[in-house]
């Protein structure tokens, strides 16, 4: 059953916010780790305010769903701040946003 | 102003066989067409923590999915997430260096496209008249009378720091002290906004430093940086 994109960026969110508080533990990175956290939330956010009722298919919340369990995964906070990066820029591709 | 080789140092000879690494060449090969889709699929994958082809199939269905009915297309996404996945396979230390020769070796076939083959070096460094040389290479230069560029490429923003922020900088200006345009530029395998944040924080003069991410590394074969 499909869900609202809201309800999908809720999820990545509380992922996004567990990748976040990996990559402070980067002391020299602290302020960009959250400045870029920062950053991609209120992309994120945007989305949710603009097609947040819009369903998705099943295949869309799936690929959300594997990337949360992607960074899941990540115990390294180097690689913890490279997906600071790319995993909004997939959560957005899977939700038809634009990176 | 003049372009010298760098010197073949221990680094240089190390980092020489990574460049030459087959899985280098091929995955920069079909980066050259890729679409940004594709290009945020092989930055995952190359970072990602699994090598299961499937998960990654899953996790981009818009390359894999439904929606991918272009059989040209799909098969240029599996050929660039086999790629990817062959680079992930390797040892952190050497994963990161392989990615780093990847956007190097990407951003001098872009490139390419525009000035030819034989305008691109790679490994140089730039020497001025009264001015003590620069000891690490320029990654990617565009060596054509009166309108060189020379490119420092990166895998992440977070490769943005103040010593390449300066060095490319100080070339710019010592050029212009020379009466010589040079245009330079940081290639960065990371999205614009990632970038921006990097930036933000940063001291160094960036103001005459073009920034060409993702989203625009088509535009080094379309036009000056």
């Amino acid at each position: 059953m499909s869900e609202i994109i809201s309800d999908v960026i809720d999820r990545a969110l509380e992922a996004y916010a567990a990748l976040t508080e990996l990559g402070e533990e980067i002391e020299d990175e602290w302020s960009y780790v959250n400045e870029l956290s920062e950053a991609w939330r209120e992309r994120l956010d945007e989305v949710a305010a603009e097609r947040g009722q819009d369903r998705l298919s099943g295949e869309a919340g799936a690929a959300v769903d594997r990337a949360i369990a992607e960074v899941g995964l990540i115990t390294d906070p180097h690689r913890a701040i490279d997906w600071l990066s790319t995993f909004p820029q997939v959560v957005l591709l899977a939700t038809g946003g634009r990176p | 102003m003049r372009f010298q080789d760098a010197a073949r140092d221990a680094r240089a000879v190390v980092y020489a066989g990574i460049q030459a690494d087959p899985q280098v060449a091929r995955a920069a090969e079909l980066l050259e067409s890729a679409t940004l889709a594709q290009r945020i699929l092989a930055r995952a994958v190359m970072n990602g923590e699994t090598t299961d082809p499937d998960g990654w199939r899953g996790t981009f269905p818009g390359l894999f999915g439904d929606a991918a009915t272009d059989p040209t297309e799909r098969a240029h996404s599996e050929s660039i997430l086999a790629a990817s996945l062959a680079v992930a396979e390797r040892g952190e230390q050497v994963r990161s260096q392989v990615r780093g020769a990847i956007v190097e070796e990407l951003a001098a076939r872009l490139l390419a496209r525009r000035v030819g083959p034989t305008g691109v070096r790679r490994e140089r460094r730039i020497l001025f008249d009264g001015v003590r040389a620069e000891i690490h290479p320029y990654d990617v230069t565009v060596e054509r009378e009166s309108a060189a560029e020379a490119y420092d490429c990166k895998w992440g923003a977070r490769g943005i720091n103040a010593d390449v922020l300066y060095q490319l900088d100080d070339a710019r200006t010592h050029a212009a002290d020379e009466g010589e345009p040079l245009t330079v530029a940081l290639v960065v395998f990371d999205a614009a906004r990632s970038c921006v944040v990097r930036l933000a924080a940063q001291t160094a003069p960036h103001e005459g430093t073009a920034i060409v991410t993702l989203e625009t590394l088509d535009e080094l074969a379309e036009r000056s940086a």
